[in-house]
């Protein structure tokens, strides 16, 4: 199943990319921001994996991301796989996950300030 | 770490006779194995499938209701917490929280947590005894946008305290909700105020929201016949 998903061309992250900061103005101006942006693999103090929202909310399109989960507990109300399991009926064909909620979500993102990460 | 989690498997109810399900279970095989869901729930540490991208720790989704009507007391909510799965990248992620309600839908006292692996999402947790969380109440109608912008915050490091992030929970609750984010070390100052900077920036909080530290051992010791994990406990 995984070989076939033709993965996203997955090369957002620059691994290096040089930043000069000659002035103390081009730092950044809060703790989790790396100078010239987010996306850096290696912070100071070691190598983290830091994603962004923004890069992490455009994973959530790739095939990879959308086949459902292996072992999924049945929880009524609260897991409800999409695909019609024997006894799936979401409660009167209301779709309920956060599946359903992803297209408005991401579209109207953007004019929601209240919610935008960079300000 | 390991033997911890596993212990926890053992008094956590139900569907988990198979541990020794094939030991390199990726994400491969799982369209013949989905139907028989209940069979596969708990596994070993789980790794990034091929061309995902992997997260700096796995994470471990778990879910709580308070039954209503009995008493509430540390067992009772050891045997409510049930887990959903745990993940080793972005994609996996997305596939479990895609079929996950969103807490906002959620109806009675439930919570969703969201630990590394290997932290059950407890006081008495060796990762959360001398520990606290931030906590920040919100009226109906927000808590799922905060936690999926708390936990992609989580997810995607930008909290920047190290090893310090244990995990995160949302709880629904009568008249409001609460996210909070609980750490190691409740007496590193600069690590909460660290925390506290992120959380506003990355849930855009407005500069008069109430956010409140609480120390684990606090937590117990007010928490008398209340309910051990409860935000507002």
């Amino acid at each position: 199943m995984s070989t076939d998903c033709q993965k996203t061309t997955a090369k957002a992250i620059p691994s290096t990319r040089r930043v000069t900061v000659n002035d103390a103005d081009h730092m950044p101006h809060d703790y989790s921001t790396t100078p010239g942006g987010t996306l850096f693999s290696t912070t100071p103090g070691g190598t983290r994996i830091i994603y962004d929202r923004k890069f992490l909310l455009a994973c959530r399109s790739s095939p990879l991301a959308r086949t459902p989960p292996r072992g999924l507990p049945t929880i009524p109300g609260v897991t409800s796989p999409p695909t019609k399991e024997p006894d799936g009926k979401t409660l009167n064909g209301e779709i309920l996950n956060n599946n359903s909620a992803a297209a408005p979500n991401s579209s109207n993102a953007g004019d929601d300030s209240q919610f935008e990460m960079d300000i | 770490m390991n033997n911890k989690f596993d212990a926890l498997k053992d008094d956590d109810s139900g569907d988990h006779d198979q541990e020794q399900g094939s030991p390199k279970d990726n994400e491969k095989e799982k369209s013949e194995e989905e139907d028989k869901d209940q069979s596969i729930t708990k596994k070993k540490m789980v790794v990034p499938g091929p061309g995902e991208h992997p997260l700096q720790y796995n994470y471990t989704f778990w879910y709580s209701r308070r039954t209503p009507g009995r008493p509430a007391s540390t067992q009772s909510y050891e045997q409510n917490i049930k887990q959903i799965g745990s993940f080793a990248s972005v994609e996996q992620f997305w596939r479990f929280y895609s079929h996950m309600i969103r807490p906002g839908d959620l109806t009675g006292h439930s919570d969703f947590h969201l630990f590394k692996e290997g932290i059950k999402p407890m006081w008495e947790d060796d990762a959360n005894k001398m520990g606290g969380k931030w906590i920040i109440r919100l009226r109906k109608g927000l808590a799922s946008r905060c936690w999926e912008n708390l936990i992609l915050a989580m997810l995607g490091e930008q909290f920047m305290v190290g090893e310090e992030i244990c995990g995160a929970v949302v709880s629904v609750r009568f008249q409001e909700d609460i996210i909070s984010i609980w750490n190691k070390t409740a007496s590193d100052q600069a690590t909460t105020a660290r925390i506290r900077d992120t959380l506003r920036r990355v849930l855009n909080l407005p500069p008069n929201t109430i956010m409140e530290y609480k120390t684990h051992t606090d937590s117990i010791k007010y928490s008398l016949g209340r309910l051990p994990w409860a935000g507002e406990c």
